[in-house]
């Protein structure tokens, strides 16, 4: 068979490609040679698609002579790294991308995912969401955007009319930019409901909590790039090789000069294969390991007892009770860690400071998860390691602005930064909004704006729960799902029901996402989608999970029908009514086709006027720019610009960066340290809880305060009273004193309050408080540990077990013990004796349907699997290779390909989460509309998880739950 | 006489045809190089712009951004 | 004078395959073609290294060797590259290559691919230096551009090197002395007699038995 050279063009078809080649090459035997051609699964029928509309230089410069050629800076679009990519756009038409060697976070490194962003520019055999359209009597049409928004706009009206507006559930995105996702919280409250949520909600919503309350701010204490400071790094429940690949480059970098590093996993990660130390711990039982951790610590009197004195409250109280329940016998127990481990983890953290520790999902999503964050934070806490370059809690959080929509973006529970849902907080924020506070009071339901929404990762109940036992009025009856996928969230067997259920569902998003498919598998009608834009389409500033903010330039028009998510808020706002109050301080400008758009910039502005909490007032567009300009003269260890336009500044302006953009505050590389002054990104611990508790004084000890304040002692947050008692009332200007006159400096809209305490006296605005080791808001006071719903362990659950159920949480009942004890008496352990866990992959990223509609990425990981262990395996005669079925409690069922590993130990599997589009074992390829699935599908993990929410946050129990592994008949 | 002339003029008719014909043709056979390179010239990286054929110049930016692969260029220890 | 040469340093690569994709995207590389693969050993247990693997471009390049048209030459920069116009897909430098670096993607479906393909350091190939031509053959030719190939120029955790021989040896020296090992996946320790850890015995050596020449201690 003679390969001649190119000819035509009609490209052959499958059957046939695949006999030509298999005359050729006769040893070989048909699955090696599929698996290594890539003819496996999905790329037969695309054969003939291939994305080669690559346009070079010549090609896209064919029309008119004036060649265009332009660079744009912007962020990958993945995870919460933010690796810079350099664009090149041609004539409109984004022809290269090049490494940002200049960026201090990645130094021009890529993962797979970053270096294949320019996908998102290529037209040719695009698998994205092109146009409108509608189900009709099960199949897709395309529609025009005109009939779209009038015809969802009047559907949601029409719900909203008869059922209030607490029946439409807005599900946001951490994808969305600042200022989209800020966009999005003031569009929901004046659509009139908090029925809003992100992603992440089931990814850190455990942390933010925990981590909040025990020290101040819900979010990573020091950067990726401060690791290089640490001498010992312990990452228990992140697998940063995979999830945050870039990061390893700090980390390795690190660990090449010294620094060791520990991973705790129930798998044997890639991140462990790097690990000096590597620690299998069973999931879920991380607070008997850290606590087992901080026995040692205690016993052999490796605190730091003169931090723990002036910076932390209770940790006798926590010590008490760590020395009584968590001896090595009783660690081992539980946990399956054995004493000697322990100790050494223990010594070498205790050893190796400035330590630091690193989580991820592996923490977080448990039914205890808040309490598991928090005892890694008390960890820490012993040890001295909060407030100090190279310690630090490192929070790796997921999706690239997953921080940024957390800060300012549609939190069911809360305002832009934090503010609460408090009638002071809504007062507060109609004021920054230039609008009336009573008007947005009427467009709630009665008795709702004060209270928290539904979360995403229960929005199925709150459509198909009996309507007495929610605690709103009529059930959501409309679904838009908004820059967020289905198959992250659990219960996918309940999820199909409630979209049976629903009056109306609308997907906004680049792509279909497996929404569209599954409606389409259930239903005739009553879904929408609608092309959104890509972040490449649009510029804005997007939170890295060091809480750097960087400027994303536009790189090319929205493609095909697609629109900006913000364009499209107002466009419904329009529908809706309120398009002028949405857009009241906004600069507005036509895009290509006429249609109303908010500058990015000015919604950033208005941001900055408003969110003093967290302190997002300093990060100006104008010096967010000026950053991502001179990115080179960062330094990459400690962030900060040594000369240059940015001197002094620290890369992003990490938030807090306080007061208005004139006072020049540099940002908080590293939050709560005491060695520097405030001025100077220095911080302490926030005064958030009262200022004594049980006699206890709950502020700082003498002594202890950010280098260079004129306080030394500990004090509570900056008020008005505060500033006349201190006599520094007058420093303020008159136009200051006017807006700060009884007000604090969360609601002092000059910012004076924060640069004359900051700026004239080195004081922290809110205050300098201690740690607490021991709170008394969450249902357990010092973190216990409890097993997980579906344990594998019931004698454990005897002595360990769940919390209450409640009765009404985030507006819904909540069960724990029930379903607990139900699993024991059922002896679900028995028939499903198997733990399952899920997690993230390199080439893909959340639900999957975006990455995996990259051709570069799918040929990657063309099937969905679980790895099993050669022992489970064999139980089970199976090899490796071969479709199983996973099977659940739900009485769900999966089929995914086997791979038998001994990455994970005897007893536990693990299938990635990203992928979708197989419906127990069904392909749902005919489900999706045309030219628009992903290039490869498979089952989705949470098809078969099970029922199971923190007791704080309501975030779901992804990471521990049962199954059963067989051969497929 | 005439005859031989005749002959003569044939003969060399014939063979100046013969020589004639060798000229015009091609050989049949590729004179074939053994581990000879036998497709398209390349020319070498320096040859276009910005270079312009400047070999030391292409060397040095080359190896200066070899050194963007290098973190410790730009982080130190 | 400048000799192009990838490394890949074992200690440092992660697995995230973002060589593999960079490369792909750089020079829009179809399905089924693998310029750049990452290989992994030990997956999944303690001693688990990944090395991403392409073209190698040998200084005494067996496909060169053994290509029965002579379709190959190397640049003075030591960069393999091949003539696809003269490629007749026969396959013996993919025998040849103990790297798997030559590539064969299917008959008719990649229009001008239906050669054997394989990592061109980024050198584009024998057409007009970044021309339309050169690149639908060959992919970019982004050293005449002054770059170094996008795998390397990506690599996430800057394990892959490559670019000129003498720097890139100098920085994974550099790399190696600050970390005190790493090498030994190459041998290093088995090749000079040196135990990793002071108490593990060099291998095979019984005790009493006389040092082997250039054997440390």
């Amino acid at each position: 068979m003679l390969l001649t050279r190119k000819t035509d063009s009609a490209p052959t078809s499958g059957p046939r490609m695949r006999r030509l080649a298999g005359s050729r090459i006769s040893t070989m035997d048909r699955r090696t040679f599929l698996k290594r051609s890539g003819l496996a699964a999905g790329a037969g029928a695309f054969a003939s698609q291939l994305p080669y509309g690559v346009i070079g230089p010549a090609e896209a410069a064919k029309d008119g002579d004036a060649t265009k050629v332009e660079t744009k800076r912007t962020v990958c679009t993945h995870c919460s790294v933010g690796c810079s990519v350099d664009a090149t756009v041609v004539n409109g038409v984004w022809t290269r991308q090049e490494p940002v060697f200049e960026s201090p976070i990645n130094l021009g490194a890529h993962c797979a995912k970053g270096a294949s962003v320019r996908e998102h520019g290529i037209i040719e055999h695009s698998h994205r969401l092109k146009t409108p359209m509608k189900l009709v009597n099960g199949k897709w049409q395309r529609i025009s955007w005109d009939q779209a928004l009038n015809e969802v706009g009047d559907k949601i009206l029409a719900i909203k009319k008869e059922s209030g507006p607490d029946a439409i559930y807005w599900v946001g995105s951490s994808k969305h930019n600042n200022e989209q996702a800020y966009l999005m919280r003031k569009f929901v409250s004046f659509f009139g409901t908090n029925n809003c949520d992100h992603q992440a909600r089931i990814c850190h919503s455990t942390t933010v909590a925990g981590v909040a309350n025990t020290w101040g701010y819900g979010a990573m204490t020091n950067s990726y790039n401060d690791m290089q400071y640490t001498k010992c790094a312990m990452y228990i429940g992140s697998n940063a090789a995979e999830a945050h690949p870039v990061s390893m480059l700090h980390m390795l970098h690190a660990k090449e000069t010294g620094a060791k590093m520990i991973v705790v996993d129930p798998r044997f990660t890639r991140t462990a294969a790097k690990a000096d130390e590597y620690v299998r711990i069973r999931s879920g039982t991380d607070i008997a390991f850290l606590f087992g951790m901080l026995y040692h610590i205690f016993k052999n009197g490796w605190e730091d007892q003169k931090y723990i004195n002036d910076r932390v409250y209770g940790m006798d109280k926590v010590k008490a009770d760590v020395m009584a329940k968590w001896t090595p016998d009783k660690v081992e127990e539980v946990c399956g860690v054995p004493e000697a481990t322990v100790y050494k983890m223990a010594q070498m953290m205790a050893k190796n400071r400035p330590s630091t520790i690193v989580w991820c999902m592996g923490q977080t999503q448990h039914t205890i998860g808040n309490a598991i964050v928090r005892a890694s934070c008390i960890l820490q806490l012993a040890l001295g390691n909060i407030g100090v370059s190279g310690g630090g809690a490192n929070i790796f959080r997921g999706h690239d602005n997953v921080q940024g929509a957390t800060d300012v973006g549609p939190n069911p529970d809360s305002l832009p930064g934090y503010y609460g849902l408090a009638t002071g907080s809504w007062k507060y924020w109609a004021g920054v909004w230039g609008v009336d506070y009573e008007w947005i009071k009427k467009q709630y339901a009665d008795g709702m704006m004060e209270k928290s929404g539904t979360t995403v990762s229960r929005w199925i109940d709150a459509v198909m729960y009996p309507n007495d036992v929610i605690d709103q009025g009529p059930n959501v009856k409309a679904m838009v799902y908004w820059g967020h996928a289905p198959n992250s969230q659990t219960r996918g067997k309940d999820m199909i029901e409630a979209m049976k259920k629903l009056d109306l569902m609308v997907v906004i998003d680049p792509y279909p996402s497996a929404t569209a498919a599954m409606c389409a598998m259930v239903r005739k009608d009553g879904v929408y989608l609608l092309p959104a834009a890509t972040q490449f389409e649009t510029s804005g500033s997007v939170t890295a999970s060091n809480r750097s903010l960087q400027w994303r330039e536009k790189v090319i028009e929205p493609l095909f029908e697609s629109k900006p998510d913000h364009t499209l808020m107002v466009a419904f706002a329009k529908k809706f009514g309120f398009d002028k109050e949405l857009t009241k301080n906004y600069q507005m400008v036509k895009d290509k086709d006429g249609w109303d758009e908010p500058t990015p910039e000015s919604i950033l502005k208005e941001i900055n006027k408003g969110t003093f909490t967290i302190g997002y007032t300093g990060q100006s567009p104008e010096r967010l720019k000026l950053h991502m300009k001179n990115q080179s003269t960062f330094d990459v260890k400690s962030l900060r610009a040594r000369g240059g336009p940015c001197d002094g500044d620290y890369y992003g302006l990490p938030w807090p960066c306080y007061g208005t953009p004139e006072l020049k505050h540099p940002g908080s590389p590293n939050l709560y340290d005491t060695s520097r002054h405030v001025m100077d990104g220095g911080g302490c611990f926030r005064a958030n809880f009262g200022v004594e508790r049980d006699g206890v004084s709950l502020l700082a000890g003498d002594g202890s305060y950010p280098k260079g304040s004129d306080l030394t002692v500990g004090y509570p947050e900056i008020d008005h009273v505060f500033m006349k008692k201190l006599g520094w009332w007058d420093e303020l200007t008159d136009d200051e004193k006017k807006a700060a006159e009884g007000k604090n400096w969360k609601t002092d809209i000059s910012g004076g309050l924060i640069r004359v305490a900051m700026k004239n006296h080195g004081v922290h605005p809110f205050g300098n408080a201690k740690a607490r080791a021991v709170v008394w808001n969450f249902p357990d006071g010092i973190p216990q540990h409890r097993e997980p719903l579906y344990s594998p362990r019931p004698d454990l659950v005897a002595k360990y077990p769940t919390h209450d159920d409640k009765k009404a949480f985030w507006r819904l009942p909540t069960q724990y013990k029930s379903i607990q004890e139900k699993n024991v008496a059922d002896k679900v352990s028995e028939k499903y004796p198997l733990v399952l866990t899920s997690g993230r992959l390199v080439e893909y990223e959340g639900g999957g349907d975006e990455t995996r509609s990259n051709p570069w990425l799918a040929e990657l990981q063309q099937e969905n699997f679980v790895e099993i262990n050669p022992k489970d395996a064999n139980d089970r005669r199976i090899v490796d290779g071969e479709y199983v079925w996973v099977q659940s409690p739900t009485g769900a069922k999966i089929t995914v390909k086997a791979m038998v590993t001994d990455r994970v130990g005897p007893g536990t599997t693990f299938i990635p989460f990203h992928f979708a589009g197989w419906w127990e074992g069904k392909d749902m390829l005919e489900f999706y509309p045309e030219g628009a699935a992903p290039i490869t599908r498979g089952e989705a993990v949470n098809t078969a998880t099970t029922y199971g929410y923190d007791s704080v946050t309501m975030m779901q129990e992804t990471k521990t739950t049962l199954c059963q592994v067989v051969k497929k008949a | 006489m005439a005859r031989v002339t005749q002959l003569a003029a044939i003969a060399f008719g014939a063979m100046a045809a013969l020589m004639l014909a060798g000229c015009g043709e091609r050989p049949q056979v590729i004179d074939y190089k053994q581990g000879k390179y036998q497709g398209k010239p390349d020319e070498p990286p320096y040859a276009a712009a910005p270079f312009n054929g400047n070999k030391d110049m292409w060397e040095r930016d080359i190896r200066n951004r070899t050194q963007n692969q290098n973190e410790y260029r730009r982080i130190g220890s | 004078m400048a000799r192009m040469k990838f490394l890949c340093d074992a200690e440092r690569c992660i697995e995230c395959n973002g060589c593999v994709t960079a490369c792909k995207q750089e020079n829009d590389v179809p399905w089924g073609v693998n310029r750049r693969r990452v290989v992994t050993i030990n997956d999944g247990v303690p001693g688990e290294r990944s090395i991403s693997v392409a073209c190698m471009h040998c200084s005494d390049a067996p496909c060169m060797a053994v290509c029965p048209v002579d379709c190959f030459y190397r640049s003075e920069e030591g960069v393999v590259l091949h003539d696809k116009d003269l490629c007749i897909g026969c396959g013996y430098c993919f025998y040849a290559c103990p790297f798997g670096a030559p590539q064969f993607p299917q008959a008719g479906a990649f229009g001008v691919r239906g050669k054997m393909d394989k990592c061109t350091f980024c050198a584009g190939g024998p057409e007009k230096d970044n021309s339309e031509a050169e690149f639908r053959k060959y992919g970019r030719n982004r050293l005449a551009e002054g770059k170094l190939p996008a795998c390397a120029e990506m690599c996430s955790t800057k394990a892959l090197l490559g670019g000129d021989g003498d720097t890139i040896a100098e920085i994974y020296r550099q790399r190696v002395t600050s970390r005190g090992k790493g090498s030994d996946v190459w041998g290093w320790g088995t090749a000079y007699g040196r135990p990793e850890a002071p108490t593990a015995k060099p291998p095979g050596a019984a005790p009493g038995t006389p040092a082997a020449p250039g054997a440390k201690s």
